[in-house]
């Protein structure tokens, strides 16, 4: 985490230089960015539930679900943020807002059918740790310098076509320029991606303190993720065919390159840490 | 399975120290004590069974084994078979361990007339303080344990507790550790 910040404030500071190098136009990025920058923390919570589909929920339409949830703010010392359901069949969890107090909680139809109220309790959990990590709000920061990136990138081009007939030495520099940023933003992406890695890894963390219950998350980890990677239902007896006759080790999908672009952990890792915790909790680790 | 095995074709099965079976008499102990959860009297061994003469002579030869040993302790045997095709030798019997003893006597025996390979697993009966019920089986293949835990339902295992169960045992018993490899088996008649 520490690393990540460090090499996220690197990014910045040779941000910070490019810009000075830009010359005038950075008054105009830096003024076109704040302003898409406040209404991005203003309205992306409203923009990502519209886009899911989602919709609020009274406690008298859910009253199971605000039950949960509200047991777990009671535990999680959390104001009690809105409850959303999205129509869909697909299982999924997540929370929007700038901070606990305008925060959203949305489940969709998929997952409250697949899961028990105990896993559904450890995925909540997990969304009201990102709630209260105002996870939102520290990723939307450090993906700013990002999009300051991308815009001189933009700006590069548009300059870079208007001095070209007039003055030949400025040219280069704003090649250089381009260049720069998007290698600032290349790199800040990549960084981003390993920052929301940690923070899901801490929201488990969260997860665990808050209900408990380490073991339910896992499984309902397990659920959600499918059935290749699944606590088995097949019976041993019908399994043991193909065990007896190849004895294979399942193969492992190395998943290096693909791992620098996802968002999320890889699920043994995340179960992993959980099973620790688990065994720390119950006094084995 | 080095290198030139892979090539050749050649299949060499790792066979899992015996006394690693043994593991679950110690962890009993912790059970008992520590996590309130007692024998429900009753251990067997799945094994597919061959229609050859000499097998079924090591079977029976067994039976008698068991309860010539088991004739002190009163441990008894049942045998009976699953819509599998497996045979089930249930031992049952109040001590713990003369249960595993049991189960050892007939694994070695098959082992010992070469019918190794069809062992399946051992499988223990237990319950908690709220009488329910959970077993741990043990795969002679990988020689560990996993926990397992039926839960209400037609075909529904309660992961969550299998789960808890693994961390609490900890140490004492060798459990498996790839989960995928936690297949449930339905319809225990113990």
């Amino acid at each position: 985490m520490l690393l990540t910040l460090f090499l996220l404030g690197l990014v910045y500071a040779v941000l910070i230089g490019v810009l000075i190098a830009a010359g005038a136009g950075a008054v105009t990025i830096a003024v076109i960015a704040g302003v898409l920058f406040l209404v991005q923390f203003f309205t992306s919570d409203k923009i990502a539930l519209f886009s899911m589909g989602a919709r609020e929920v009274s406690p008298q339409e859910a009253p199971e679900l605000h039950a949960i949830v509200e047991r777990l703010c009671v535990q999680a010392n959390l104001p009690k943020p809105r409850v959303a359901i999205a129509q869909t069949a697909m299982p999924n969890a997540f929370a929007v807002g700038r901070s606990p107090r305008n925060a959203t909680v949305c489940v969709t139809t998929g997952i409250l059918n697949l899961l028990s109220p105990s896993e559904l309790e450890g995925v909540l959990g997990h969304e009201l740790s990102h709630v209260q990590n105002r996870d939102v709000l520290v990723m939307t920061l450090a993906s700013f310098f990002a999009s300051i990136a991308a815009f001189i990138t933009q700006m590069g081009f548009w300059f870079g076509g208007a001095f070209d007939e007039r003055d030949n030495n400025s040219g280069p520099a704003f090649i250089v320029v381009i260049l720069v940023s998007a290698l600032v933003y290349v790199i800040s992406w990549l960084l981003l991606q390993a920052l929301s890695r940690y923070r899901e890894f801490a929201a488990d963390r969260g997860s665990a303190i808050i209900t408990g219950r380490p073991s339910a998350l896992i499984s309902a980890l397990y659920k959600i993720s499918g059935q290749m990677q699944a606590i088995p239902q097949q019976d041993l007896r019908a399994a043991s065919g193909e065990l007896a006759a190849f004895y294979i080790v399942p193969p492992r999908a190395k998943q290096t390159l693909a791992s620098l672009f996802s968002t999320h952990p890889p699920l043994e890792a995340r179960v992993a840490a959980l099973q620790r915790l688990e065994a720390q909790l119950q006094g084995t680790a | 399975m080095g290198l030139f095995d892979v090539i050749l074709g050649r299949r060499r099965l790792a066979r899992p120290a015996p006394d690693r079976l043994f593991a679950v008499s110690t962890a009993y102990v912790k059970f008992e004590t520590e996590l309130g959860i007692t024998s429900r009297g009753s251990a067997a061994i799945v094994f597919q069974p061959l229609s050859t003469a000499d097998f079924e002579a090591i079977v029976s030869e067994m039976e008698e084994v068991v309860k010539a040993t088991g004739g002190e302790s009163g441990v008894t045997v049942q045998s009976s078979d699953d819509p599998y095709g497996f045979r089930w030798l249930v031992l049952r019997g109040s001590a713990f361990d003369d249960l595993v003893v049991g189960i050892n006597a007939v694994s070695s025996s098959l082992e010992a007339g070469g019918y190794g390979e069809r062992l399946l697993c051992a499988v223990f009966a237990f319950q908690d303080r709220q009488q329910h019920v959970l077993y741990w089986i043990y795969n002679f293949k990988r020689g560990a344990y996993y926990p397992f835990v039926p839960a209400p339902g037609e075909q529904q295992r309660d992961t969550e507790r299998e789960l808890v169960l693994k961390a609490q045992v900890g140490a004492e018993l060798p459990v498996e550790q790839e989960l995928q490899r936690w297949f449930p088996l339905w319809g225990i008649p113990i």
